[in-house]
């Protein structure tokens, strides 16, 4: 099991915790950084490290204010590991999305469709 | 359709190239709000930490600033007339290594002479007489109901070290709008020299096509993230509608200005970031971002199919092709379009209007018009 992984928000980087002993998987806040691969590098790394010995059951959370094209692809990155992780241990997305805001419900469907995990939404 | 955004494009090289002639950094038009006059600070400090390297200046331009922002919005009130001019205005400019500081707002005509007689009688006191002239009016109990009574200008007059620059354009038999311009400078100007007052009459000419247009911000590069994130900063301070709405807006933004600093040409290397042009205009709710940069003209046939490729697309397949560049980690390779070009197009609901053109042999000025309309 990798040590956690804590990253703290900015204001064009998301805030970050992965915690597998505290069964803890958040990415919150706003990702619209200019450099999307080299903020996202870690954070892949860490799960790549992670998904050699998951724990039972990943409830990963996705409580993104805002993320811009660039992050999304490297949202589907992390996606395609929890994908695998999913294949021998059972994984969970929480995608949430502020009430009225359409577009980041409709980010998190789309990803449904193309990755066969559950995805459980919920408004905050 | 197609007509009205070439005139659109066509309009945004023209300002481009008027804000680069006089070296205009940053032009915004609107109300002025706690919000946006904190971030015009942000943003002019940091491009003074970028730009400037006396302490001195720094801190002079900065006091200006301060004192000409809290001008505006002292008054911007006095007038209330539906008109393009009841919106304030703010620009700054550097030239020959100088500041110009210009803000505008609507007067009534009757206040016309006081403030015209204030200005001439402050630019013709020298540095020590200023001083006892501001005690004066301080002590004097005549003091204006907005309790400024001129001592605004004069601080300005005091801390710019320079003469004050101003004009009247007559709008109608009641109201005008009056410029002021301030150089802040460690030694005195010759203000004598015609081309200062040209200055202000470039500035005039395009404040006079901003209002005709309903533009709310100019901002002249360079960009960079750092420059990105405060413009942005700005917009969400001013910006009205649903929160859909307006985050498509803020969406469209992001992508459009990255894809300048990600793709744009810099002939000189010398600059700290992209340069290119930024507009952002509203009518009605519907909100209108332009961009224009500098691209490398190997670049402009590829860039060109791209965007003709996204815009021949059906909104299904359209849906369908985003959803393939969203999983293709590889490199871009020339036809393929990059995300953010394909998701302008799916959240403006348009085909993406651009226009390139030719400036050198090395280099196209590449532009690009997206409308959000209101839901």
């Amino acid at each position: 099991m990798p040590e956690k992984l804590i990253i703290d928000s900015t204001e064009d980087t998301p805030k970050v915790i992965f915690d597998a002993e505290n069964k803890i998987f958040q990415i919150s806040e706003r990702s619209l950084p200019e450099n999307a691969i080299g903020f996202y590098e870690s954070l892949l790394n860490w799960l790549t490290q992670y998904s050699k010995n998951p724990i039972e059951l990943t409830i990963f959370d996705f409580k993104l204010e805002y993320f811009n094209t660039a992050s999304a692809k490297q949202i589907a990155k992390i996606l395609l590991i929890l994908e695998n992780i999913g294949k021998k241990k059972n994984v969970v997305i929480n995608w949430y999305f502020k009430k009225e805001d359409a577009d980041m419900l409709s980010s998190g469907t789309r990803f449904s469709k193309l990755i066969n995990l559950n995805f459980n939404f919920a408004e905050y | 359709m197609q007509n009205e955004h070439e005139k659109v494009l066509n309009f945004v090289l023209t300002l481009f190239k008027a804000m680069q002639k006089d070296n205009l950094g940053y032009v915004y038009r609107g109300r002025f709000t706690q919000d946006i006059t904190d971030n015009i600070l942000a943003l002019t400090e940091n491009k003074l930490e970028k730009e400037e390297q006396s302490a001195k200046i720094k801190k002079r331009v900065y006091s200006i600033l301060v004192e000409c922002l809290q001008n505006i919005t002292r008054h911007q009130d006095d007038a209330k007339v539906d008109s393009p001019d009841s919106n304030g205005l703010f620009v700054i400019q550097k030239h020959d290594e100088k500041y110009f500081i210009t803000t505008g707002n609507l007067v009534m005509n009757d206040n016309i002479d006081y403030i015209k007689n204030l200005i001439e009688t402050i630019n013709g006191l020298e540095k020590e007489d200023l001083k006892d002239y501001y005690k004066m009016v301080l002590e004097d109990g005549s003091l204006s109901s907005k309790g400024g009574a001129g001592l605004g200008l004069i601080d300005m007059a005091r801390k710019s070290g320079n003469k004050l620059l101003y004009q009247f354009r007559p709008i109608d038999d009641k109201s005008s709008f009056f410029y002021l311009h301030t150089i802040p400078s460690l030694e005195g100007l010759d203000l004598k020299s015609g081309n200062k007052a040209e200055s202000l009459n470039n500035i005039i000419d395009i404040h006079n096509t901003l209002n005709k247009k309903n533009i709310l911000l100019v901002s002249n590069g360079p960009f960079n993230q750092e420059s990105l994130m405060i413009l942005l900063g700005s917009l969400e301070g001013q910006m009205t509608g649903t929160i859909s709405h307006k985050k498509k807006v803020f969406f469209v933004v992001v992508e459009m200005l990255q894809n300048i600093v990600k793709h744009g040409f810099n002939a000189d290397s010398n600059c700290l970031g992209m340069p290119g042009i930024f507009i952002i205009s509203e009518h009605e709710g519907h909100y209108t971002i332009t961009t224009g940069n500098y691209v490398n003209a190997y670049k402009y046939e590829s860039l060109k199919n791209k965007i003709e490729n996204v815009n021949n697309l059906s909104k299904e397949k359209l849906d369908e092709y985003f959803n393939k560049c969203l999983f293709d980690f590889e490199i871009d390779s020339s036809k393929k379009a990059g995300l953010g070009i394909i998701d302008l197009r799916i959240k403006s609901g348009n085909p993406i209007a651009y226009s390139f053109n030719k400036v050198s042999n090395e280099a196209y000025f590449f532009s690009l018009h997206t409308t959000i309309n209101k839901e």
